[in-house]
């Protein structure tokens, strides 16, 4: 019980919200909306589970909503020129990794602080992407919507895809030697390497790992819509940062998981459609967003001072 | 020239560390001079320009509508001879306006065009830029009256109102449940048209029902998001109505995506080339726009005419190059009506 | 915690300066650059572009409130803090200042000292959270960046823009006070009483101390917690003060007011050499570092190649980040070479 505490915590709050939209909203439980709204969180979901690692291993990266926009311009371009989907999506994967791996080698091989790096390379791409294509759309071909699939099973086929690849994700991350790595790297960096691990290859290949699940998410984000805007992917770091912290994952490293991530994912997505239900208005989002940060964190820290005691 | 004051250098350079040698210093220092001579005289453009420069500010560059405008400055900028600079926000941001108007007036242009993402906020800009010489007009959203000389209106806001929600009414053989999605909720020309979009209602088509106004922050992404909410919070809507263009095929896509093509509709301001893949599948019934290339082309002709002193306050009529005379309104240039796009004449337009 | 060799007191002040004057070298390149590229004669026959006294100015004025911020986040950056609700911060003050005159109908002068002391207590939320459940600024932060702006939004429900403000408050922004634009003058008052501040008091040297070593500061008697909340609380009120000046400048208040501008706050701080992780850096380095963005973007601006390209903001955003880069590789190259080569040739020492 004590040991995921946070997890627990989080879980009760969106069952609450949950809850509170059944007895005062029961529109809101209704099946379509429902995937609507989980087919365009998937991609974010992508992105957390990948920040979730970086974050374990005591770093950060707030150059995940560029990366985005420039793999998933890049990915639209080459699918405008008549690419086949499997070429895009591998595309897609590999322009997000180097990005990740440019990060990587700069905080891992250079010994840079990974917030900075990540600020600069963060503005250097957005502002690039901003310079050669000065806001453009791009329009898609139809032949890449929802992977070709009619759009009800382009919708499932995303969600279960997703769902499926977290739980793989957070299974290997417990289970696996690899994963264990992230948390001995993250908790103790100078145990780890004494233990003959090399904390600076683990940070590497986990900034290349988000770096690659990123742009497997602009590709998720790219099928869903017939045009793609350059502004797609802005103010994204900070909706996963956000939600792979409320979910629990410590932001000092070592701590988390990413069923906590799943979870904090889903509280501060409900509450933009919830207001709509409540009949809120949409004025308030940004607020109670920040609110639960603050609780969650809050919380952190009272126990924090408890266990300490 | 100008010198700007650097911060406290004398500060430093005493402290300067010991094992650089003051010999070496002033060669960096020599060298950093030089370098900076040399690349600056190279790029250097001193031959005085003759040409009239004309700067056309958007609300935001990447947005098609404003790009469509751009096609038709650029047309009339060709015509007249005269230079066109084309500068933006990325996003719509009122605080960066300001602080592109306040370059173009120390660059000297001629004439700045603007449509104005603030009212209140880009005119303190204008009336400087007035100020030294500089004719403004606005087009696209106005700015306060006394900070520009002519606004070149694309269709009254009335015209507009009334046009949206007379639609609007048709499609619902005047009763139901319809929804707004506007840009931001701080732009001035947005809030004008719902103003009338909301009295047209009031008095004439009292069984219709405004049940929700959402922003989209001009963002198509968010649209789509919005209107799935609204769609599932208010089940009885029957109509979407998005008076910013990413808002259209945003919305069009959540009403495609949700399945309720034809029980849901979707009418509002948008680009034709945007909307044509709706419209065709039947989600969009129609949307309504003026002809943006010649909105663009318009305002052109009117900044040149108003810094040639061709046109003045007070002047009933302006004839407009290849467009020929258009209307004036007090200090309004008027557009024209604006048009229907519908399945049937949509194909004719590429913008 | 910190597993890194602590450079010796005597070294750190020659490594500081030699960023800054590499920095001022940048700065006098890039002002020269554009002074000769950037200005031209028009059709009049009147100088226009970079070199005129005009677009001096307009640089000092669009950079004050960057500045300012750039400014609390230096001792908050020593400290090896980070407050990334500065921007926030700085709309929700432009509200709460409109709303207190337009609204409330108070005098501006007592608008003005209210909208300063709440950015204080926005600070001292912040503050608060760091020190007293001693939770890492980056998240708190990150909670208040959205709280702020959140609340920014739900007081004007994201409509109201409060203008109309009198010439006299206007001044602030607009106009010239001896010679200089009225608020370089409160832009250097701060910036001089933050050098004090940091460099001239035993405060700055407990907020290096505690960037060093907060654990060690501690045990050296060092009253942490209260000097933590002293530099978040004075960056609340400092983002008070940009955000009056931003409304006299803009003469509106919104609330998207300083959406963004953290990044640059920050960006600005790192560049002037102090860094991330606390300990060590100069408020000149900062001001160096605003100053280089500032005459980068604004100079591009004038630049007639960028001009047909309409693409001076993005570019200078691109510059700055490469920069931003080089600067930081620049000053870890040397060391990790060092560190490379008496690996590879071990000690001869029995």
């Amino acid at each position: 019980m004590n040991r995921y505490f946070r997890e627990l915590s989080v879980t009760g709050a969106l069952a609450i919200i949950l809850l509170g939209l059944a007895a005062f909203a029961p529109a809101f439980f209704q099946p379509q909306p429902l995937l609507s709204l989980a087919t365009r969180e998937a991609p974010t979901l992508i992105v957390a589970g990948g920040m979730a690692l970086v974050i374990i291993t005591r770093q950060i990266d707030i150059s995940v909503g560029s990366q985005f926009s420039v793999s998933g311009i890049c990915a639209g371009l080459l699918a405008a020129r008549g690419w086949p989907l499997p070429l895009v999506l591998i595309a897609a994967i590999s322009i997000g990794a180097l990005l990740g791996a440019l990060n990587g080698l700069l905080v891992a091989g250079l010994r840079l602080p990974s917030i900075v790096v990540t600020l600069a390379t963060m503005v250097t791409l957005r502002q690039g992407l901003n310079l050669v294509r000065q806001g453009e759309f791009v329009n898609l071909p139809d032949s890449i919507q929802w992977f070709g699939l009619s759009q009800a099973a382009g919708q499932w086929a995303l969600v279960i895809f997703t769902l499926l690849f977290t739980v793989g994700l957070g299974v290997a991350l417990r289970h696996i030697a690899a994963g264990r790595l992230v948390y001995a790297v993250g908790t103790d960096a100078e145990a780890a390497r004494l233990a003959g691990i090399s904390p600076q290859r683990v940070t590497f290949c986990a900034f290349v790992c988000l770096g690659g699940l990123t742009g497997l998410a602009a590709m998720m984000n790219l099928v869903q819509s017939p045009q793609i805007q350059p502004l797609s992917g802005q103010g994204m770091e900070l909706k996963v940062i956000a939600a792979v912290v409320v979910g629990g994952v410590a932001i000092s490293g070592g701590r988390g998981n990413l069923w906590g991530a799943l979870a904090g994912l889903m509280l501060l997505a409900c509450i933009a459609p919830a207001l709509t239900h409540l009949h809120v208005e949409a004025y308030w989002e940004k607020a109670i967003q920040g609110g639960i940060i603050l609780l969650a964190v809050m919380a952190d820290g009272w126990r924090a001072r408890k266990g300490g005691r | 020239m100008g010198r700007r004051p650097l911060p406290p250098v004398p500060a430093i350079i005493p402290l300067s560390p010991p094992h650089l040698s003051f010999a070496m210093k002033s060669r960096i220092l020599r060298l950093t001079v030089a370098v900076g001579l040399i690349l600056g005289s190279a790029l250097s453009t001193r031959a005085a320009a003759t040409k009239l420069v004309v700067a056309f500010l958007p609300k935001s560059k990447g947005n098609a509508y404003f790009i469509s405008c751009k096609g038709g400055a650029e047309k009339a900028a060709k015509e007249l001879g005269v230079e066109l600079l084309f500068d933006g926000p990325t996003d719509s941001n009122a605080a960066k306006q300001n602080e592109i108007v306040e370059n173009w007036i120390t660059l000297g242009v001629d004439v700045i065009a603007v449509a104005a993402e603030n009212k209140e906020g880009i005119s303190t800009a204008l009336r400087k830029a007035q100020k030294q010489g500089v004719k403004v007009v606005t087009y696209d959203a106005d700015a306060m009256p006394d900070a520009r000389s002519f606004f070149v209106n694309q269709a009254t806001p009335e015209g507009i109102g009334h046009a949206l929600m007379d639609d609007a009414a048709r499609l619902l053989n005047q009763e139901g449940e319809f929804a707004m999605i506007t840009a931001t909720l701080t732009a001035a020309n947005q809030r004008e048209w719902q103003k009338y979009i909301e009295a047209r209602l009031k008095e004439k088509y009292p069984k219709m029902k405004l049940v929700a106004v959402r922003p989209c922050d001009d963002l198509k992404d968010k649209a789509q998001s919005e209107a799935t909410a609204l769609m599932s919070a208010h089940p009885n809507l029957k109509l979407i109505m998005a008076i910013c263009s990413p808002g259209v095929p945003g919305a069009a896509e959540a009403v495609k995506q949700a399945g309720k093509t034809g029980k849901v509709k979707v009418i509002g301001l948008g680009l034709p080339n945007e909307n044509r893949r709706y419209v065709h599948e039947g989600v969009t019934d129609s949307v309504i726009l003026w002809n943006t290339s010649d909105l663009g082309y318009l305002t052109i002709h009117a900044g040149v005419a108003l810094a040639k002193d061709q046109l003045k306050k007070g002047a009933k009529e302006f004839t407009a190059g290849a467009l020929g005379t258009f209307q004036i309104q007090g200090d309004n240039i008027l557009l024209g009506k604006p048009f229907v796009f519908n399945k049937a004449n949509i194909d004719q337009f590429n913008f | 915690m910190r597993t890194e060799p602590q450079p010796s007191p005597r070294d750190w002040p020659t490594r500081l300066l030699r960023h800054e004057m590499l920095l001022l070298y940048v700065l006098l390149a890039e002002w020269l650059f554009f002074y000769f590229a950037g200005t031209t004669v028009n059709r009049k026959g009147v100088l226009v572009g970079f070199g005129t006294l005009d677009r001096q100015f307009d640089i000092l004025r669009h950079s004050c409130e960057i500045g300012l911020l750039a400014l609390a986040l230096t001792p908050i950056i020593l400290t090896a803090g980070i407050d990334l609700s500065v921007g926030s911060l700085l709309g929700l003050c432009a509200i709460l200042f409109g709303k207190l005159w337009h609204d409330g109908g108070l005098s501006l002068p007592l608008a003005t000292t209210l909208t300063l002391i709440l950015g204080g207590i926005g600070g001292a939320l912040n503050a608060t959270l760091i020190t007293a459940l001693r939770l890492p600024p980056l998240i708190v932060t990150l909670g208040t960046y959205s709280l702020f702006r959140g609340l920014a939004e739900a007081i004007t429900r994201g409509a109201i823009t409060y203008t109309d403000f009198p010439g006299e408050f206007l001044f602030i922004g607009q106009e010239r006070w001896l010679g200089l634009p009225t608020q370089a003058w409160l832009f250097f008052t701060v910036a001089l009483a933050v050098t004090l501040l940091v460099h001239r008091t035993t405060f700055g040297r407990s907020f290096r101390a505690i960037g060093f070593s907060p654990e060690g500061a501690r045990y050296a008697g060092l009253p942490v917690a209260r000097r933590l909340a002293l530099v978040y609380t004075l960056a609340g009120i400092i983002a008070a003060l940009a955000a009056i000046i931003y409304t006299a400048r803009l003469g509106q208040a919104k609330a998207d007011a300083g959406t963004g501008y953290e990044l640059f706050a920050i960006t600005a701080v790192v560049l002037g050499g102090t860094s991330i992780f606390g300990g060590t850096g100069s408020v000149y380095g900062t001001l160096l570092g605003v100053a280089a963005i500032a005459v980068l973007k604004n100079g591009l601006a004038c630049l007639p190649v960028v001009m047909r390209m309409n693409a001076a903001e993005e570019m200078a955003g691109l510059l700055t980040g490469a920069l931003l880069l080089f600067a930081l590789a620049g000053s870890v190259l040397p060391k990790l070479w060092a560190a490379g080569r008496s690996r590879r040739s071990p000690p001869s020492s029995p």
